[in-house]
């Protein structure tokens, strides 16, 4: 607290007269496992805050064309069996998935397809070298010649006239060819390298496709729970986050509650931190009262108020977690039990010591 | 006489000002008008709290003074006019379906977000998704005549439907994307790649960047319409009304999408 050690009670009532002081407090970062998500939205309800996650702008890329645009997706199990032919979109795929290759066991013929042939493996608009590890076919574009890669591409599996010819075109009239003529195609792109309407362009090339035959998404969704954050803020508030309670009921704008934009704009005047999985700390400049839960290595941009050190889900305590191999949760059993304190835990403290006459919802 | 409400001081929190509008406030008296609650947090703000009223008909609401936190302005605005002297915040006129609504003062993202009639009129510029439908929702703007007297941000006319957009500065990147139908003038500097996703609809661009190669070459256009729409135009824009005067060149696309859009550049 302020620098000085005290005890977690002592730390607790103080982060709680803090955040219940405020006008409007926001839950930031919010990177733990399900019952810390929980915990924490129940908390953001209490004191009538806002909250929003680390990876918010990468998730909602891909939520806002899933809501607005849908979509057809399948899994890394499907796409293993039974995809006789798969393109990769876009650069850092293996970042986003180092064990991509192994996953999606690309040397192997699919098991469950109908003819046993080498599964075709494309990729347009791969990083450095990114191609040539997995074995792919490189139809090469930089980061920004993506969004009209993809709308090119798209134009050919149509069969449309378009301006663009030479060497690049014809390799996607060629990639068209074959994604048209395969049983099981697969599309595999991640949020973390597209923006939004190039996803909204690529899904369009799925449904395009299955007019005719089969073909799906692979999104390589965030790792570290966020999308199991999502999915709790889902069920208990309706919304994904960048969701406010400021009128006692659940409002979601992905505007105004960016918590980042609410505190540079001085809306947010007291922030709760929280990130157990990996060192990440906030961003802002402004210094606003700061109460932080964060692994012991964190280096914080500024002294915070009251900083409680927490263990990390599946390494110091068992979690439940959205787990992107098989998309659903899972119980991440501990790696290396330790006694130290859990995100879920602390937060059910300062929502304990908050005052009891405090507008409860 | 118009009914007037001058901003005390800058505003503490973000005020939802989406209560203001002529129809609801018919009938009401000045003290109940002091009582409508603003506020978006848990502290209270009341009209009474925020501004200084000037008793009136509602059929006009004029705000005086303005702030990048007056939210909601005009939103579901169906009859009379509002006009606001400065600037405004997040979704301003939007879902307005008729009436008139005019900033005197630049506007922050989704202005005129899903309107579908009446006159939404900006002096100033306008942020990012103009006319823009908001999280999950389908359609954005669907009627209506939406003009832009400085320079608007990303995105502008996303998923557009019907209605008249006309922006008299600049543009930014993927202008009118996924564009459904509906027409969009910009007489400005446009950024890149506009009509991304476009389907039908009609963009004219006075000063058009290098367009994707997914938009085809139609040549140049003759034919007495635009003529027509110029006629339209004029008492909002000479210099509008003088770009559809012009000779113009015709682009079809998005032919990644259906390729029933157009976009027309001076020949």
């Amino acid at each position: 607290m302020d620098g000085a050690a005290v005890s977690l009670e002592t730390a607790a009532a103080k982060a709680a007269r803090l955040l219940e002081t405020a006008q409007l407090p926001v839950i930031a970062g919010l990177g733990t496992d399900v019952a810390g998500t929980r915990a924490a939205i129940r908390l953001a309800e209490k004191l009538r805050g806002a909250y929003d996650h680390l990876a918010s702008d990468v998730l909602l890329r891909d939520i806002d064309v899933m809501r607005q645009a849908g979509r057809m997706v399948t899994t890394a199990n499907d796409v293993r069996l039974r995809a006789d032919c798969l393109l990769f979109i876009g650069p850092k795929l293996s970042e986003a998935w180092p064990d991509l290759a192994e996953r999606l066991d690309l040397s192997a013929r699919p098991r469950l397809a109908a003819e046993k042939a080498p599964r075709k493996i494309f990729w347009l608009g791969p990083g450095r070298g990114e191609a040539a590890a997995l074995g792919a076919t490189e139809i090469a574009a930089s980061p920004a010649a993506l969004p009209l890669a993809v709308a090119a591409l798209r134009a050919a599996v149509l069969d449309r006239k378009t301006r663009s010819d030479g060497s690049s075109a014809q390799k996607l009239k060629d990639l068209a060819a074959a994604l048209k003529a395969a049983h099981f195609g697969a599309v595999v792109w991640s949020a973390e390298s597209l923006d939004r309407l190039t996803i909204e362009m690529i899904g369009g090339l799925v449904f395009d496709l299955n007019q005719k035959t089969r073909c799906s998404n692979l999104p390589l969704v965030s790792g570290l729970n966020a999308y199991g954050v999502v999915q709790t803020s889902g069920w208990m508030t309706g919304f994904p986050p960048r969701t406010g309670f400021g009128r006692g009921y659940p409002e979601h704008d992905t505007w105004r509650f960016d918590a980042m934009r609410m505190i540079e704009a001085g809306e947010a005047d007291a922030a709760l931190w929280i990130s157990s999985y990996a060192t990440e700390a906030p961003k802002w400049k402004r210094q606003v009262p700061l109460i932080a839960l964060a692994q012991p290595q964190t280096r914080l941009p500024y002294a915070p108020q009251v900083r409680i050190d927490v263990g990390a889900p599946g390494r110091d305590h068992d979690a439940i977690e959205y787990s992107r191999d098989i998309a659903t949760f899972t119980l991440a059993k501990a790696t290396r039990a330790s006694n130290a304190p859990q995100v879920a835990e602390v937060v059910a403290l300062i929502d304990a010591k908050l005052a009891k006459g405090s507008e409860a919802c | 006489m118009t009914l007037v409400l001058t901003l005390k001081t800058a505003p503490p929190q973000r005020l939802d000002l989406s209560p203001l509008l002529p129809h609801l406030l018919n009938g009401k008296s000045a003290k109940e008008i002091a009582a409508i609650d603003l506020a978006t947090t848990r502290e209270k703000a009341s009209v009474g709290d925020i501004f200084k009223l000037r008793a009136g008909s509602p059929e006009e609401i004029r705000f005086e003074g303005g702030s990048e936190r007056f939210d909601a302005v005009g939103e579901g605005l169906t009859q009379g006019r509002v006009a606001v002297a400065g600037d405004v915040g997040v979704n301003a006129g939007r879902k307005m379906a008729g009436g008139e609504l005019a900033i005197f003062g630049n506007a922050g993202p989704y202005a005129g977000s899903a309107m579908a009639g009446g006159k939404l009129e900006i002096t100033g510029n306008a942020g990012d998704f103009l006319g823009a439908p908001r999280e999950g929702e389908i359609h954005g703007m669907s009627g209506g005549l939406l003009v832009v007297r400085g320079n608007a941000g990303r995105r502008a006319g996303d998923r557009v439907r019907r209605g008249t957009i006309l922006i008299e500065g600049d543009a930014g990147d993927w202008l009118a994307s996924r564009f459904i139908a509906g027409t969009l003038v910009v007489l400005g500097r446009v950024g890149a790649s506009p009509g991304y996703l476009m389907r039908r609809g009609t963009l004219v661009l006075a000063k058009p960047p290098e367009l994707d190669s997914t938009f085809v070459d139609c040549g140049t256009f003759a034919s007495s319409f635009p003529a027509v729409f110029a006629r339209f135009l004029l008492p909002e824009s000479r210099a509008a009304a003088r770009l559809f005067r012009s000779h113009l060149r015709r682009f079809g696309g998005d032919m990644a999408v259906l390729g029933k859009g157009e976009i027309f550049v001076p020949a």
